[in-house]
């Protein structure tokens, strides 16, 4: 116990050292990364603060049951629907971060060296698991209970028991998530994590499929729509998800029945720990082999040159002069050759064609009148582009970063930082237009858009290409992390979270002008002869300007940045 | 050993390293205060002092990885900071830790490395091939770095500074986990580069190795230059006939001061 402690402690001195690094870091860079966190938080606020406040108001029959409007019992509905939503992700993340806390980390090395007891070694490694897979939830999941107390002025005891009723629940996903690592490392300690995560990504897909099909589209009209809400939802009021539990404790709280939550907490708590104590046991049986096996296993597979897709990339790209090539070529190869990239790749395509295929699906019948048609391009616009902006901050945004500690080899050949960011820039450009603008063009052929709302949108997404590009690479060099090599990491830190914002917010003003723009023509606010021509002549004006400047300003400050840089 | 200096300075038609009033703060922490000094052409110079003493730092400086607080590095006579491109063509740079791309095969990295300099084709691939060959790491070309142990690593990392033949090397604590047999190698090696005409600049902890291979030695403690000058020349400063003890005690007087 005293040496889980001693752990613990040591834990909390390099995440309080870490803080205080911050110090050492621009003012400018930290205010502006605070303030959009803060933000963020603040808009989630607000947003749950509307939702809820017109869920309480929402009585269209005047049915009232047991003192609830309808509009409460939809607001319990969705609180357990995304309590369930938040533990899937739980245990998803907890697998993903387990691979790396228990498996992957040097530091598992030195503590399996070290006169540890193994259930101390084990606890240690499970808490940061926690840690490190719960904390974002928590961050956005605050304001979720705190909007929901202030509607429903809930007394100063429920944000109490709330935060007490984390505690367990966190400890449920974490311990089925680090038990099903536990298994797979220990049964198939060969193909590791690319199977973890290519289950993990089939999960999300299946998940993604069963929702979809719960919230049946057709069904959202007219009369049936509620009727469709309430049946889709009680598929997540099982009383056997630990997320229902959850739910049943902070709304029990809420209207002041202190002894339902205190049942909920215990049965949350005699769960987590059971699970956490079954969690140990697997441990003290395949924990270390299952790590001792997956060190034996590391593949030993020669790569000849000029065999495979890899091996001929250089001579495909010949046409490129040998300095630019070099790092393409590496950039290419550094990313197919990590599991974790590629099969999220492979993920973020699942999705994508989940998202072309249900297009069909849309229904054609919206598109009778003018408003439905611009307004399903300008929604696929939106989509498309948030697709767009979510390869660039997860794939693109790391680049920079993921040279780490390698960065010397750079720093001391011949390369100005010039030409190693706009090589970067292409490479983001090239791959996610081919991508992008395919998606474009087949969604907008299915959606039967007339000839100028497709170029419309074709040119959007072009220009969206090098902005987000310039965004992603740029803020990437501005806030680069070469400590971390794990690009998901990478990601999650603040300059990720701030390249993923100002992306939102871009797409937002690109789409949103555009939208109203041909909003008006649909309701004849605009006419369609000279003065709608202008205005939208005006309008791509306004977007190529806006573009430029989106990837201008941060591949400049990128650039400063690095020819700042020391190695 | 004081003969080849002698001849070494001969040579001399500009110097290939020079350091004029170098200096590094770390926030109030002066890593390197000051440093003035030269390497010659055909001169194998070791770099010696304490641990913290600032060797590593001014190393990164010369190498272009570190910008100085104050004063300039120059390399074959151009200005590290001024002409980052143009003297970093003509440098070699072995680090104490050598971290490389994990993901490429020991080959795609020296290829990689290669492009970094503008090298193609088939004087790339021989090159590659004689190096690596030469280094002992051409059983390893087609796996992956991550599978290499630290000493083909840090091999490879000799391969990749000598593949664009470069005139002058910086080298940092080059012995740490090569077996003998490659330290012997790797002597031979340096020493008849320097004869060649190149230029070594090497950090170490190894008084042993820096009393054998180096033409000059520099000691540096606490970021102050405190002794340049021949194995010879430095020892006379002390009366010593044992160079590790004259270190000690050059040393461990800089710190009482």
């Amino acid at each position: 116990m005293r040496a889980l402690l001693v752990l613990l402690v040591a834990k909390w001195r390099m995440c309080l050292h870490g803080i205080a690094s911050a110090k050492a870091q621009s003012k400018l860079k930290i205010a502006v990364v605070t303030l959009f966190v803060i933000a963020m938080w603040v808009a989630v606020f607000i947003l749950f603060c509307w939702g809820f406040g017109f869920l309480k108001r929402f009585n269209p029959g005047g049915v009232e049951s047991q003192l609830q409007t309808l509009g409460e019992i939809v607001t319990v509905q969705i609180i357990s629907l995304l309590f369930l939503a938040v533990f899937m992700m739980l245990v998803f993340s907890n697998v993903l971060v387990a691979f790396t806390t228990l498996y992957r980390s040097a530091e598992v090395e030195y503590l399996f060296s070290s006169p540890l007891r193994f259930s101390e070694l084990f606890t240690a490694r499970f808490v940061e698991c926690i840690v490190f897979s719960s904390w974002a939830i928590i961050f956005l999941g605050s304001p979720l209970v705190l909007s929901y107390g202030i509607v429903y002025d809930a007394p100063w005891y429920f944000y109490v028991v709330s935060g007490a009723l984390l505690i367990p629940f966190l400890l449920i996903p974490a311990a089925i998530g680090v038990t099903v690592t536990m298994l797979f490392a220990r049964i198939f300690p060969r193909v590791n994590r690319a199977l973890l995560i290519m289950l993990g990504a089939a999960a999300a897909v299946l998940l993604f499929l069963y929702l979809e099909r719960t919230f049946d589209v057709d069904k959202l009209s007219g009369e049936h729509v509620l009727r469709a809400i309430m049946d889709a939802m009680d598929n997540t009021q099982s009383p056997f998800l630990p997320s229902f539990w959850l739910a049943q404790g902070v709304l029990s709280s809420a209207v002041q029945d202190l002894r339902t939550s205190l049942f909920y907490f215990l049965l949350l708590l005699s769960n987590g720990l059971i699970l956490f104590r079954l969690s140990l046991f697997v441990a003290s049986r395949m924990y270390y082999p299952g790590w001792a096996a997956l060190r034996a296993s590391e593949q030993t597979k020669p790569h000849i040159r000029g065999k495979g897709i890899l091996g001929c990339v250089d001579s495909w790209l010949r046409f490129i002069r040998p300095r630019t090539r070099s790092l393409v070529v590496k950039d290419i190869k550094m990313f197919w050759r990590d599991v974790a990239q590629w099969s999220q790749f492979a993920l973020f395509f699942g999705l994508m064609a989940v998202y072309v295929a249900n297009l069909r699906a849309a229904g054609y019948s919206y598109l009778s009148t003018p408003i439905w048609k611009n307004a399903v391009s300008f929604l696929n616009l939106g989509a498309t582009s948030l697709i767009l902006a979510t390869l660039t901050s997860r794939f693109i945004f790391p680049l920079i970063s993921l040279e780490g500690k390698r960065f010397w080899v750079i720093g001391l050949a011949p390369v100005k930082m010039r030409e190693l960011l706009w090589q970067k820039f292409w490479l983001s450009f090239t791959t996610s237009i081919s991508f992008t603008l395919g998606v474009i063009v087949i969604s907008s052929i299915m959606l039967k858009l007339e000839p100028l709302l497709m170029l419309i949108s074709c040119g959007t997404i072009l220009l969206m290409s090098f902005s987000l590009s310039g965004l992603a690479v740029g803020l990437g060099a501005v806030y680069p992390n070469f400590r971390e090599d794990n690009p998901a990491k990478i990601v999650s830190g603040l300059g990720g979270t701030l390249n993923f914002l100002v992306s939102i917010a871009y797409i937002i003003i690109v789409v949103g002008v555009q939208a109203v723009l041909f909003w008006a023509r649909a309701v004849k606010l605009v006419g369609e002869g000279r003065t709608f021509a202008a205005m939208l002549a005006g309008t791509v004006v306004f977007v190529a300007v806006l573009s430029a400047v989106a990837t201008l300003v941060p591949m400049s400050l990128g650039l400063k940045n690095l020819e700042r840089m020391e190695f | 050993m004081v003969g080849t200096v002698r001849k070494s300075l001969l040579l001399k038609g500009f110097e290939m390293i020079r350091i004029e009033g170098l200096t590094k703060r770390f926030g109030s922490k002066v890593a390197v205060n000051n440093l003035n000094m030269e390497v010659f052409p055909g001169e194998f110079f070791s770099f010696l002092g304490p641990n913290g003493a600032g060797k590593t730092t001014t190393i990164k400086m010369v190498a272009g990885l570190l910008i100085p607080t104050e004063g300039r590095a120059f390399v074959y006579g151009k200005d590290v900071q001024v002409d980052p491109v143009g003297a970093k063509q003509v440098v070699g740079y072995i680090p104490d830790r050598p971290f490389l791309y994990e993901k490429l095969t020991g080959r795609e990295f020296l290829g990689f490395v290669g492009g970094l300099y503008e090298m193609d084709g088939k004087g790339l691939d021989s090159k590659t091939e004689e190096l690596m060959e030469l280094f002992d790491v051409l059983d390893a070309a087609d796996f992956l770095v991550e599978e290499y142990s630290h000493g083909m690593k840090q091999k490879l990392s000799f391969c990749a500074a000598f593949l664009h033949e470069p005139r002058v090397v910086i080298v940092d604590e080059p012995w740490v986990g090569l077996d003998p047999r490659s330290i012997r190698f790797l002597k031979n090696y340096l020493k008849e580069r320097v004869r060649g005409g190149m230029c070594v600049f090497m950090s170490t902890h190894t008084l042993s190795i820096a009393e054998e291979v180096s033409n000059r030695v520099g000691i540096i403690n606490g970021g102050n230059l405190i002794a340049v000058g021949t194995v010879e020349e430095i020892m006379a400063l002390k009366a010593s006939r044992d160079f590790e003890d004259m270190f000690l005690q050059l040393t461990a007087e800089e710190e009482e001061i």
